[in-house]
């Protein structure tokens, strides 16, 4: 990088000594094959240039930038590889050349992204999460996650968000780092993690990316430490810690209603960001005497119901469980299950008149019981189909995912809950959103995360009716709630 | 609704491929459909299945290829493996007496060349190496089930075969460094 010469040319003896004996400790610490070690070696220059740039000395910089970050990740071949979890079994096998099971995660920060920090926080923080750094790969009988080491990188952001990631390619990654304005998102491919095992790596990544920018961080427990050895227990499939119940169930169910909006040909077509301060939200749930997560389910299914012009049939709305409340794990792969929150059409009235039922049935499906069933219906499942050869099951999956899809569901509702974070990344954060990817035939995906006292209620659209969000947002302003709303243009060939 | 947009503009790439398939999925299935009509309604022999095999790899190679692992190690060993198994069709119901010498050829060439694929790229399709480890073995297999039941003139290619694969395995042991036990593991495992 000619750039980088000409500043070690202005560097004094003592300087150039010590970035010296710095690129030195760099190469034993990067043995990977030369293409490799070079991309890594310019992020390095980058960086280093970037501190420069803003009046940072050069020992401060190789500070931040110390190669003790890079640990053993660079300098030892693959070892690792992973059986998916049984959630994460049905993802390769269903997905198609126009599907695919992504989700997305943001943060959004005070100040625009720094790319040269931001692919340094991506360098050392990935050795952090063994299970991220891998590979999807096939074998006889079901596919795995095989260890690759190599230079992940990031990425500017110029595409329609939660796009397919091509992980047909040798030692593709299952994810990617984009970053546009102030805002750092990561798109995960379902087969890695869910919606909480993704949410620590943002968190992560984040504060890597903060403290490299000379944000101080306390010791805390509310974000994994990049340098710290992965826990065992972050790596396993927390489905099998589940007690087996005596009845399975799970997976069928009627036909629920769509929407009546042309489904777009690019999906999605439309991102929507309801941004909320949490406590008005909390105070309006609490006046129907339910959760925000009941409130915001009443809200869809009127703001459904008015998008369809149809007379009979039940609107469904999948709502995602998060099983670590039940069996307390550390796992960062998935360890979710769902339920069905399920109203006739002529029912859905008013917020009144059904959040009760809501609420009711949210408390009965996804109770501990409920969920315990589904989990060992999967199991079942995976376990009846473990020696058939993927050759056979794939075909079967695809053609089977095909006809029944999301047919079942209207819609989604995932919550994240509050996200905790330590004061002084806290103080950087302005609000964090959560993306759900495409669907086949749900015109709509809504996702809530909160942080700040933000609550970001997103909606990735797969039609251009824009009736559903106009009827919500109509809703919201009804009980006098602020709402910012932010989001992507309409997104056409 | 005002809507602040946070999003930059972009214009969307077409999923094009998807659209291929969509369009061809069709004739092939119906073709899929009234062949095997066809040739039971015409008699004869079982033409039919080879016109479905034919079509499967068609469809599986060119038309609907693998989302996941599509490299030239698995792409070729998939070529080899459904070429075998068509010959093998074509010599069971059409044209019988010849394929256990053509299909031992085939895989042993094919194995050849799937060693210079591998070899010539060791460090990136080290990561691809199953595929390859399941043609050594199913040759392996083969071989000495074919040289146990089968002693005719023509079962020389079984034996070429089996002794190509039985090398190859030993080699890549060897450049492996006993990582292969590892590696079938991980392709046969069932967890």
């Amino acid at each position: 990088m000619e750039e980088f010469n000409n500043y070690i040319n202005i560097l004094n003896e003592e300087e150039q000594t010590l970035l010296k004996d710095f690129f030195a400790s760099f190469s034993e610490h990067c043995l990977l094959n030369k293409e490799i070690k070079q991309a890594l070696k310019t992020d390095f220059e980058k960086a280093i240039l970037y501190y420069h740039k803003k009046g940072i000395d050069l020992q401060t910089a190789l500070l931040y930038l110390d190669i003790k970050n890079l640990g053993g990740f660079y300098a030892r071949p693959p070892v690792l590889w992973f059986p998916l979890d049984d959630a994460a079994k049905i993802y390769p096998l269903s997905m198609a050349h126009d599907r695919m099971a992504i989700f997305r995660l943001s943060a959004y920060l005070k100040n625009n992204i720094v790319p040269e920090i931001l692919q340094m926080a991506l360098n050392f923080s990935i050795k952090r999460f063994p299970t991220f750094a891998t590979t999807l790969k096939k074998g006889f009988f079901w596919h795995y996650l095989d260890t690759t080491k190599r230079r992940f990188s990031v990425e500017e952001e110029n595409d329609v968000p939660s796009q397919l990631i091509k992980v047909s390619v040798s030692g593709s990654q299952s994810f990617r780092v984009k970053y546009y304005k102030n805002r750092i998102s990561i798109e995960f491919f379902h087969v890695l993690t869910d919606g909480a095992g993704g949410m620590e790596f943002l968190k992560s990544l984040t504060a890597e990316y903060l403290k490299l920018l000379g944000t101080n961080m306390s010791q805390n427990n509310l974000i994994l430490d990049i340098n710290e050895e992965p826990a065992k227990e972050e790596y396993e499939n927390a489905f099998k810690n589940v007690p087996n119940s005596a009845e399975a169930s799970g997976f069928v169910d009627k036909m629920a209603l769509q929407m009546d909006g042309k489904l777009s040909k690019i999906k999605p077509c439309k991102i929507i960001h309801f941004k909320m301060n949490s406590n008005d939200l909390k105070r309006t749930s609490k006046k129907y005497q339910a959760t925000i997560t009941s409130y915001l389910l009443a809200l869809m299914f009127i703001a459904g119901k008015s998008a369809t012009d149809k007379l009979t049939g039940e609107i469904s709305i999948q709502v995602p469980v998060n099983m670590r409340k039940y069996y307390p794990s550390k796992t960062l792969r998935n360890f979710s299950m769902y339920c069905g929150i399920r109203l006739s059409i002529d029912e859905i009235t008013k917020v009144e008149n059904i959040i009760g039922e809501i609420t009711k049935q949210l408390n009965d499906k996804a109770s501990k019981e409920e969920m315990s069933k589904m989990v060992t219906q999967t199991k079942k499942l995976t376990n009846m189909l473990k020696y058939v050869p993927l050759s056979i099951k794939a075909p079967i999956a695809k053609i089977v995912y095909g006809f029944l899809g999301d047919k079942i569901f209207s819609n989604t509702l995932s919550n994240l809950g509050v996200i905790n974070l330590p004061k002084e990344i806290a103080g950087e954060i302005e609000s964090m959103d959560f993306i759900l990817g495409t669907a086949i035939t749900n015109r709509a995906g809504c996702s809530v995360v909160t942080v700040n006292n933000i609550t970001t209620f997103s909606i990735s659209k797969m039609t251009a009716d824009p009736t559903f969000e106009e009827k919500i947002y109509e809703l919201l302003k009804q009980e006098k709630i602020d709402v910012v709303v932010e989001g992507s243009a309409l997104y056409e060939n | 609704m005002k809507i602040k947009i946070t999003y930059p503009e972009v214009a969307p790439e077409k999923v094009k491929h998807q659209k291929l398939i969509n369009f061809i999925k069709w004739p092939l299935l119906s073709a899929v459909i009234i062949c095997p009509i066809l040739n039971i309604v015409t008699g004869g022999k079982a033409w039919s299945l080879v016109v479905i095999m034919a079509i499967y790899m068609l469809w599986d190679l060119v038309i609907s290829r693998d989302l996941v692992e599509y490299n030239r190690i698995s792409q070729f060993v998939k070529l080899i493996t459904l070429t075998g198994l068509l010959l093998t069709i074509i010599d069971i119901f059409l044209v019988p007496g010849w394929a256990i010498e053509a299909v031992s050829i085939l895989i042993f060439s094919g194995l050849i060349v799937t060693a210079i694929l591998f070899f010539t790229d060791l460090e990136r399709q080290k990561q691809n190496i199953f595929p390859f480890l399941f043609l050594i073995l199913l040759s392996i297999f083969s071989s000495i089930i074919g040289l146990s039941f089968y002693h005719q003139e023509d079962n020389w290619g079984l034996a070429v075969m089996g002794s190509i694969a039985l090398i190859l395995l030993i080699a890549i042991n060897f450049v492996l460094k006993d990582n292969i036990i590892n590696e079938l593991k991980k392709g046969f495992h069932t967890m």
